[in-house]
């Protein structure tokens, strides 16, 4: 019902001395805050909802939608087969340069399921001081499709358990060329 | 009479005397952006408002950065007083660790707005670390040096004095001359104390520009400070550079044992320059020693 109420339950998991007594009383109160407010507040930041016009619906989460993790929760990094070189080596060998005096970062953020799955892709587009707006489409459809035909991500775990995680690339574009991927 | 009046004025001369020191003690506490402000140095400036919204951030302890109650205190902190230039920074952090770079922006410009001597360093770090936007923390830096007289501190991580980063970003942009400047200065400091990998750095930047006898002395001083994959990797480049072709052998095993040990140049974020992967080292395992030694001047494993 309240998206409020499921912070707080996803916040028991980072707590280790929270006890169940507390956790119902937040609960309790949280679903009073997510009523009242008649504005639902949002789960976590960046959080990505699902969009059937966007998204594939094959692709499915293991565990619930307050539960998906940041890829750095797990203390492992990027974590890809073959590591970042084949990820490099991914987009030197696929994407084609395109001449266009363009510059600045393309993000794209998505979901690594708990199989190592990866959906829910979403871009974010800037010039080289940060501000919005859209790279030429040769550029960004390049990097937002290579980028949704990539596999290899690692299956992370939680106390033996796989978990789905929130992972980002981010490019840095310089005239048309890709310069750097990040993380 | 007059010994009472003395008195007091050697008592109010103290107590304000103490009251100065008590400030500035507050003050330095609080010149740390990244740890919670200490909310009584705003009480005791006479500045009740920044008060009042420092003691609403303080609402979002315990909760995490991306959660919506760590937000909304800071949002009510900035209701109270919109110059809080904490609350902006502090705010940011989820969105810069979300790759929401866009938001991070926006929020960390207005931080720097209004207190730049506050909040460049961690703008300026993480638009190395997390952006590769060398010129962009150069310019921060820079800036930074000037208004706090060279006095710029750590990196948020802790593993760089933000010369240091300076040194690395003026490598990144084809300025390594100037970046081994930076750092032989800050080594022959007494007063400073090298960071976990400024010594990896340092060699590798002489490896670079093909000097490779000071290249190893600086692998073999980071070896006995934190002993890497990397320094042992690039030891061995050294080495095959050097035409020696045992030590190449050896520390190109201490690299690989290493690395397979976790042992190596690691942040849950974002990947180090000079980092290595495996992949390194097996390529350079399967390369020749006798056709590959002394055939270049300088190496340069990737430019970042």
């Amino acid at each position: 019902m309240s998206v409020g109420c499921t912070k707080e339950r996803s916040l028991s998991f980072l707590n280790k001395d929270f006890d169940m007594d507390r956790f119902f009383i937040l609960l309790f109160f949280c679903g009073l805050l997510g009523c009242s407010s008649g504005q639902p507040p949002f789960r976590w930041v960046g959080d990505i909802d699902p969009n059937p016009k966007l998204d594939n619906p094959n692709f499915l989460l293991c565990h619930s939608e307050n539960d998906v993790r940041q890829y750095f929760n797990m203390s492992k990094g990027l974590s890809f087969e073959g590591e970042k070189p084949a990820i490099v080596s991914y987009f030197e060998n696929n994407y084609k340069p395109v001449d266009v005096l363009e510059s600045g970062w393309i993000r794209v953020r998505f979901i690594v399921n708990c199989k190592g799955q990866s959906g829910r892709f979403r871009m974010l587009e800037s010039d080289e001081h940060y501000k919005e707006r859209p790279f030429d489409k040769k550029i960004s459809n390049q990097i937002f499709t290579l980028t949704t035909q990539l596999s290899g991500w690692k299956i992370l775990q939680e106390k033996s358990e796989a978990v789905d995680y929130y992972q980002y690339l981010l490019f840095k574009i310089k005239d048309g060329q890709i310069v750097k991927i990040l993380p | 009479m007059v010994k009472s009046l003395k008195y007091c004025h050697n008592h109010f001369s103290t107590r304000h005397h103490m009251l100065k020191i008590y400030l500035f003690l507050l003050l330095i506490s609080f010149q740390n952006v990244y740890a919670q402000p200490n909310c009584n140095y705003y009480k005791l400036s006479g500045d009740q408002k920044k008060y009042e919204a420092c003691k609403a951030a303080e609402k979002r302890e315990g909760h995490y950065q991306f959660s919506w109650a760590y937000q909304n205190a800071l949002d009510e902190a900035l209701a109270i007083d919109s110059t809080f230039s904490y609350a902006y920074s502090a705010k940011s952090t989820a969105y810069l660790k979300s790759g929401d770079f866009v938001t991070w922006v926006e929020l960390m410009n207005k931080a720097v707005e209004i207190a730049p001597a506050d909040h460049l360093d961690y703008r300026g770090w993480c638009r190395y670390q997390f952006f590769r936007d060398y010129e962009g923390a150069i310019e921060d830096i820079l800036w930074l040096k000037k208004l706090n007289k060279n006095h710029i501190g750590f990196s948020v991580n802790g593993d760089y004095h933000l010369d240091v980063a300076l040194a690395l970003c003026y490598k990144a942009t084809n300025r390594t001359d100037e970046a081994i400047i930076i750092l032989e200065n800050k080594m022959k400091d007494p007063q400073f104390m090298t960071g976990l990998y400024d010594h990896l750095h340092l060699g590798v930047m002489y490896l670079e520009k093909g000097e490779y006898q000071k290249a190893s002395e600086q692998f073999k001083m980071q070896e006995q400070k934190n002993d890497l994959a990397e320094n042992r990797f690039y030891a061995a480049i050294a080495s095959r550079l050097s035409d020696d072709e045992d030590s190449y052998l050896f520390h190109l095993k201490m690299a690989k044992k290493h690395y397979l040990n976790g042992q190596k140049m690691f942040d849950p974020y974002t990947e180090h320059i000079d980092k290595i992967f495996l992949s390194d080292i097996t390529n350079e395992e399967q390369k020749n020693f006798k056709t590959e030694a002394s055939e270049v001047n300088g190496y340069v494993l990737r430019r970042q």
